[in-house]
C-alpha cells in the first residue's frame, strides 16, 4: 500500500474519533462545569444515532477493519446502546466489489495458472461482495460447477494498517477517558477473528471439519471445498443453490414446513455448540440456504471456533437453568462458563439471574435464546460493570440471537432440548 | 372443575402440592425436591393429592371393568454394564465410563422437563366417552406439570437431574466429567425422528401426544432397571465413597417415580377403555391404538436396547481401559462378567394389533 494512501486512512480515523470524543465528553464535561444535570436520555441516544450513522458511513467507505470494527461492535449489545447495534448492523450489505480484471489477478497469481488452466468458464460479476472478499461462479473443466471466494489484493496490509490505527485510537481514549469502555480487549479480539477469516486453508479446514460431524446426515449439507485449487486466498468449492433460510414464502411454496426448517437449524447448531464444541460462528441469513427437499445448506466458515472443553455441558446447565427458574444453578452455570465478577463474588450473578428468571417466567422458555433474551442478559451486564462475560460466550449467544431472529422471521419456534434427542415423539 | 377434593376431580394446584417436610432434601449441598417426615423417611414431592387421585381413577377404571395394562419388566433388558463390570472398571481406576454414563443418565431425567410441552388435543371431542374424573381430564391440568418438575427440578429445588448429579458427585467424589458427554448423548439415537404414523385415522397431533406418552412411559418402566443398578452401585462402600448418601438418593429418586408410571399407564388404560373418532368421521378402539403404539416402541427396546447400550459402551472404552495397569486384561474379565438376557418373543401388546 502507498504510503500516502495510509496516512489518509490514519487521518480519517483519527479525525472521527476526535469527533466522536468531543461529542460525548466535551458536553459532559460542560455540564460539570457549569453544574448542570447531565444529559437526559433522550438526547443520548440521539447522539448515539448520529454517531453511529457517521461510523457506519466512514467504515463503509473504508472497507476493511473497519467494517469488521462496525460488525464487532453490532455484536456486542453487552458493551453498546441499542442505537449503535441497530445502525452498525447495517455494514453487511452495502459493501461494492472489485473489478474482474483485480480478481483475474489474484487468482492466478495464487493458483500459479491462467484463469483458464483451471476453469472452463467464469463468471465475472460476483455473486457476492463482501469485506474481505468477493464470489464468484465457475465452472471447472470436468463440468463440476464452483463458487470461488477470492480474497481482495492488499486486504491483509489494509488490515494493519487500520487495526494499528485503532489500537491507536483506543489507546488515547483510555488515556483521556476516566471511564473507559474496554475497547482494547475487543480490538484484539476481532484481531484474532480477522487473522482466523483472512486464512482460506484454515476455513477450508474448519468447513471439512464440520462437513465431517455432519457426514451422516441428510438434514444438513455443506459445500465440499476442491483443495487442489484451494490457497490461503482462494477458495474453490462445490456451488450450491437453494431458497434463502428467511425467505418464508418460497421455503412453503416448495412444500415444506418451515417449523421444521427452524428444529433443523437449530439442531445443526445445538450439535455443533452443545456436543462436537466447534462451530461455524456466522450464521447470519447470508450464510444459510434451504434446498427445495429440506436439507439446510451452511456456507463461509471463516469465522468457526472451538469452545474449552465444558464449554458446551455450561452452556446447556445455563439453559437449563433458565426453563427451571433455578438461580443457584444459574450461577453456578455462569461460573462454569468463565464468568467472572471482578468483585469476586456471586451476588453480581444472583442478581442477574433473578433479573432473567423473572423475566423468562411469564412464558415458558424452551431453550431458545431469543434475541430479548440476549438482550436483556447484555443489558443486566452492561449495567453492571463488575461483571466480565468470556468472548466465547458473546460469540455463542450472537449465534443464537441470530437463530432466534430466523425462526422468527420463519414464524415458528426452536426447542433446545427436541433439537438434543429428547423426544422421541 | 370444581377446586374441591373430590376422590375423581383436582385442581392443578392440588396436584402440585407437596403438603410440608419436617426436614428438606438437601443433595451434595444442592436443595432438592422432597423432604424428610417426623420419622425421618423421604417422602416425595407434589404426592398430596397425586398419589390418592391416581389410585382413585385406577379405582375407577377396575370398578368399569377396564382393564389398567401393565408392561412386564421382563421385557427391559439389563443394564449394560452391569453392577459386576461396572465395578469392576471402578476398581480398576477406569471411571469415565460410569462418569459418562450417570452424567447423562442425569441430563435425561431432566429431559422429562419436555413433557409440560406435550400438547393434547381437545380429548372430550376426540373420544366417543365422556373423560369427566379421569387422569385423562387433568394431564394439562397438574400430572404433566407435576412430573416436569419432578425430573428437571423447579425454582430453587433440584428434581431429578440434580439428585442423580450429586449422587454421582458424592460417590466418586466430585469427578472430572467427560467433554464427550453431549456428543454422546446426541449421537446415541437414531435422530431420523420423522416417524411414519401408524394410524393416519386418528390425526397427526393425537397420534404424536399418545406416542409421546407412550414412550414416556416406556423410558418410565425402563428406568425402573437402571434404579436398581444405581442404587446397587453407589451404596457398594468398595468403589463408593458415600454408599449411605449416593444410595439414598437413588432410592429417593426412585420412589418419586412411581406415580409417573402409574398416572401414565392410567391414562393410557382410560383411552384404550374408549373409542376414538377419526378424522374421516368414523370410530376405532383406543385398545386397538394404544396397544399398536405401544407394541411398536417395545419391540424396538427388545431389538435394540441391549446392543445400543453395548455399542455405546464399547465405543470408546477400549480407550478409557487404557488408565487401568492390565488393560487387556481388564477387558477380558469385563466381558466374562457379561450375563445372558434372552429377549422375550413377545411384548405382550400383539393381541388387538394383529385384529
Ligand atoms: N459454495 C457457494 N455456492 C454458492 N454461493 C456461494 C458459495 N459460497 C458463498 N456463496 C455466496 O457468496 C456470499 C458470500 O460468501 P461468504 O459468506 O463465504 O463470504 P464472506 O466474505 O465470509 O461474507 P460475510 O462476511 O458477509 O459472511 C454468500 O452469501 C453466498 O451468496
Ligand atoms: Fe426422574
Ligand atoms: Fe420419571
Amino acid at each position: 500500500m502507498k504510503v500516502a494512501t495510509r496516512i489518509r486512512r490514519s487521518a480519517r480515523v483519527g479525525r472521527t474519533a476526535v469527533q466522536l470524543w468531543l461529542r460525548y465528553k466535551a458536553p459532559a464535561v460542560g455540564r460539570r462545569l457549569s453544574g448542570r444535570e447531565p444529559a437526559s436520555a433522550a438526547i443520548m441516544n440521539r447522539r448515539h444515532e448520529r454517531t453511529a450513522d457517521q461510523i457506519l458511513k466512514l467504515a463503509l467507505s473504508m472497507r476493511g477493519v473497519m467494517i469488521k470494527m462496525c460488525q464487532a461492535v453490532a455484536t456486542r449489545a453487552d458493551m453498546f446502546p441499542p442505537e449503535f447495534i441497530e445502525k452498525l448492523k447495517q455494514c453487511h450489505d452495502a459493501v461494492p466489489f472489485q473489478p474482474f480484471e483485480v480478481v483475474r489477478a489474484v487468482v492466478e497469481r495464487e493458483l500459479g495458472k491462467p484463469l483458464d488452466a483451471v476453469f472452463s468458464e467464469f463468471e465475472e460479476q460476483p455473486i457476492a461482495a463482501a469485506s474481505l472478499a468477493q464470489v464468484h461462479a465457475a465452472k471447472l473443466h470436468d463440468g463440476r460447477e464452483v463458487a470461488v471466494k477470492v480474497q481482495y489484493p492488499d486486504i491483509e496490509d489494509i488490515i494493519r494498517t487500520d487495526l494499528n490505527n485503532m489500537q491507536r485510537v483506543c489507546r488515547i481514549y483510555e488515556f483521556f477517558d476516566p471511564q473507559p469502555l474496554e475497547l482494547m480487549p475487543l480490538l484484539k479480539e476481532l484481531t484474532t477473528h480477522l487473522s482466523y477469516e483472512l486464512d482460506f486453508e484454515r476455513e477450508a479446514d474448519c468447513s471439512e471439519r464440520v462437513l465431517e460431524l455432519f457426514s451422516d446426515d441428510d438434514r444438513v449439507k455443506i459445500p465440499e471445498v476442491y483443495r487442489e485449487w484451494s490457497t490461503k486466498r482462494v477458495l474453490v468449492m462445490e456451488k450450491i443453490s437453494g431458497i434463502k433460510i428467511t425467505e418464508r414464502a418460497a421455503i412453503e411454496a416448495a412444500g415444506l414446513d418451515p417449523a421444521d426448517v427452524v428444529q433443523d437449524l437449530m439442531y445443526i447448531y445445538v450439535r455443533m455448540i452443545l456436543a462436537a464444541g466447534f462451530f461455524q460462528a456466522d450464521p447470519h441469513p447470508g450464510n444459510l440456504f434451504v434446498t427445495p427437499e429440506g436439507q439446510v445448506i451452511v456456507i463461509d466458515f471463516g469465522l468457526s471456533k472451538e469452545l474449552p472443553e465444558g464449554f458446551g455441558l455450561g452452556l446447556f446447565e445455563l439453559m437449563f437453568s433458565l426453563m427451571t427458574f433455578n438461580e443457584s444453578a444459574m450461577v453456578r452455570a455462569f461460573g462454569e462458563l468463565g464468568f467472572r465478577s471482578k468483585s469476586g463474588d456471586d451476588d453480581t450473578f444472583l442478581a442477574i439471574a433473578r433479573r432473567m428468571v423473572s423475566r423468562s417466567d411469564s412464558g415458558s422458555f424452551e431453550g431458545e435464546f431469543t434475541e430479548e433474551m440476549t438482550d436483556e442478559l447484555f443489558a443486566a451486564i452492561r449495567e453492571d460493570p463488575v461483571a466480565e462475560v468470556p468472548s466465547d460466550f458473546v460469540l455463542v449467544a450472537r449465534v443464537f440471537s441470530f437463530l432466534s431472529g430466523i425462526a422468527h422471521t420463519l414464524g415458528s419456534r426452536a426447542n433446545v432440548l427436541r433439537a438434543m434427542g429428547a423426544s422421541t415423539g | 372443575m370444581s377446586a374441591t377434593a373430590s376422590p375423581l376431580h383436582y385442581s392443578e394446584e392440588e396436584l402440585l402440592s407437596s403438603g410440608s417436610f419436617r426436614e428438606p432434601l438437601f443433595a451434595n449441598g444442592v436443595r432438592c425436591h422432597g423432604g424428610f417426615d417426623d420419622e425421618g423417611r423421604y417422602c416425595s414431592p407434589r404426592v398430596l393429592f397425586r398419589n390418592p387421585a391416581i389410585n382413585a381413577w385406577q379405582d375407577r377404571l377396575r370398578q368399569g371393568g377396564d382393564t389398567l395394562f401393565e408392561i412386564s419388566p421382563d421385557l427391559i433388558p439389563p443394564v449394560h454394564p452391569n453392577v459386576a463390570q461396572a465395578k469392576l472398571l471402578l476398581q480398576n481406576g477406569v471411571r469415565e465410563p460410569i462418569v459418562r454414563a450417570l452424567t447423562i443418565i442425569s441430563i435425561v431425567e431432566g429431559f422429562g422437563a419436555m413433557i409440560r410441552d406435550v400438547k393434547v388435543p381437545d380429548l372430550e371431542s376426540l373420544l366417543v366417552e365422556p373423560i369427566h374424573g379421569t387422569a385423562l381430564a387433568h394431564l394439562q391440568r397438574g400430572l404433566f406439570e407435576a412430573h416436569a418438575r419432578d425430573e428437571s427440578g423447579y425454582r430453587d429445588e433440584g428434581g431429578h437431574k440434580q439428585m442423580w448429579e450429586a449422587a454421582r458427585d458424592a460417590a466418586l467424589e466430585n469427578p472430572k466429567i467427560p467433554g464427550d458427554v453431549l456428543m454422546r448423548l446426541m449421537g446415541r439415537r437414531d435422530q431420523r425422528g420423522r416417524r411414519k404414523p401408524l394410524f393416519p385415522e386418528i390425526g397427526e397431533d393425537l397420534e404424536r401426544s399418545l406416542g409421546f406418552m407412550a414412550n414416556v412411559l416406556v423410558v418410565e418402566v425402563m428406568a425402573a432397571e437402571t434404579f436398581q443398578w444405581g442404587i446397587d452401585l453407589l451404596s457398594d462402600p468398595e468403589i463408593s465413597a458415600a454408599p449411605e448418601e449416593a444410595g439414598g438418593m437413588v432410592e429417593n429418586i426412585r420412589a418419586d417415580e412411581k406415580p409417573h408410571v402409574e398416572y401414565l399407564r392410567t391414562a393410557l388404560s382410560e383411552v384404550a377403555a374408549r373409542t376414538i373418532r377419526t378424522v374421516d368421521g368414523k370410530q376405532i378402539s383406543g385398545k386397538v391404538v394404544i396397544d399398536g403404539l405401544l407394541h411398536g416402541i417395545l419391540s424396538e427396546v427388545i431389538k435394540n436396547r441391549r446392543s445400543d447400550q453395548r455399542d455405546d459402551l464399547r465405543e470408546g472404552l477400549e480407550k478409557a481401559v487404557q488408565v487401568a495397569a492390565h488393560p487387556q486384561r481388564l477387558l477380558e474379565d469385563f466381558d466374562s462378567l457379561e450375563f445372558d438376557w434372552t429377549p422375550p418373543s413377545q411384548t405382550g401388546f400383539e393381541a388387538s394389533e394383529a385384529a
